[in-house]
């Protein structure tokens, strides 16, 4: 596997909890999520991606939907987290601490002293 | 920022193109919602573009911002249609799956090409075990000159050729379909696996 292509696998397994993070932070429409992650993170490369992504947790019951008119010219689709959509959250926050834990505590032990005496 | 006639008609062009790929693979309410979607993200950006001198160029960078429409339109049939093959590895979608890789994507093109092929294959063996008790004398193992040369059906038999394997074809079709069949369908789910996970999205 190349390097970019892990990083692509990686990038992408933390879209879901990238956007799911987001979301919990309030309703927020699809623009507003994505100025969000580019803010915080670099895991758009294309907007129009994103978008998919949000279709899909809708449909597994994580995210709810809802068209506003009014506010701006133009009709914006608001994003809110289900109760669902918390408790997944919570659970892949869980395990990602668990996850980047045991990674860095790998990390930490490659990068002691003994090895670097190697 | 204000759109001219111009500015207007690419979005209009880019909406259109990109409807009328997601139409492929979804329903007609859900393409509507997705272009309605797009579209609010399109004027939000216009929006707050405004006051740029020059508007082809902000439009331009916008559009590539978001992605060729047909890009958009494989990240949803990844996230939608790719799922579901994937998930349930049922038939229909699977073939809507690998149909629609083949209509946009070159290695789709010759991966639906081989599948269609291991699936035709095995319908034709299961319609030889269909066909035997029905023709009898005009389906089994063909022969010419003493040699095999087949299995299949003929109407009428070819000058020179003979039909051996009596009704034992009809097992032997049945189990060479479904091993090509089960071949193929995991061929498949393999294949839509692969490329759900290595799609750029």
């Amino acid at each position: 596997m190349s390097h970019e292509t892990w990083q692509e696998q990686l990038r992408r397994g933390s879209l879901d909890l990238a956007i799911l993070l987001t979301v919990s932070t309030g309703p927020l429409y699809g623009l507003a999520i994505i100025q969000h992650l580019e803010a915080f993170t670099d895991l758009v490369v294309t907007e129009g991606t994103i978008y998919p992504i949000l279709g899909r947790l809708t449909r597994e019951g994580l995210l709810e939907a809802q068209w506003v008119e009014g506010e701006a010219p133009h009709p914006r689709k608001y994003y809110t987290l289900t109760p669902a959509g918390v408790k997944r959250l919570d659970h892949m926050k869980a395990e990602w601490r668990a996850f980047a834990d045991k990674i860095t505590r790998l990390m930490d032990a490659a990068e002691g002293p003994d090895h670097a005496a190697h | 920022m204000q759109l001219t006639e111009t500015g207007e008609s690419r979005i209009n062009g880019y909406l259109f193109v990109l409807e009328r790929s997601l139409k492929t693979f979804l329903a007609r309410d859900v393409v509507r919602d997705a272009v309605r979607e797009i579209e609010s993200h399109l004027r939000e950006r216009i929006v707050a573009a405004d006051g740029s001198p020059d508007e082809r160029g902000a439009l331009e960078q916008i559009l590539a911002e978001l992605g060729p429409p047909l890009r958009v339109a494989q990240a949803y049939s990844a996230e939608r249609t790719m799922d579901e093959a994937v998930a349930t590895g049922r038939l229909v979608p699977m073939l809507h799956a690998v149909g629609h890789l083949a209509a946009t994507t070159f290695t789709g093109f010759f991966a639906a090409l081989g599948l269609l092929c291991g699936y035709l294959s095995a319908f034709g063996f299961f319609a030889i075990a269909v066909l035997k008790p029905i023709f009898p004398d005009n389906v089994g193992v063909q022969y010419v000159r003493g040699f095999p040369v087949g299995i299949g059906a003929h109407f009428p038999l070819k000058p020179g050729m003979e039909l051996h394997g009596g009704y034992a074809v009809i097992p032997f079709a049945l189990a060479c379909g479904l091993g090509i069949f089960v071949g193929t369908h995991r061929g498949a789910r393999g294949f839509l696996t692969w490329w759900r996970n290595s799609r750029v999205s």
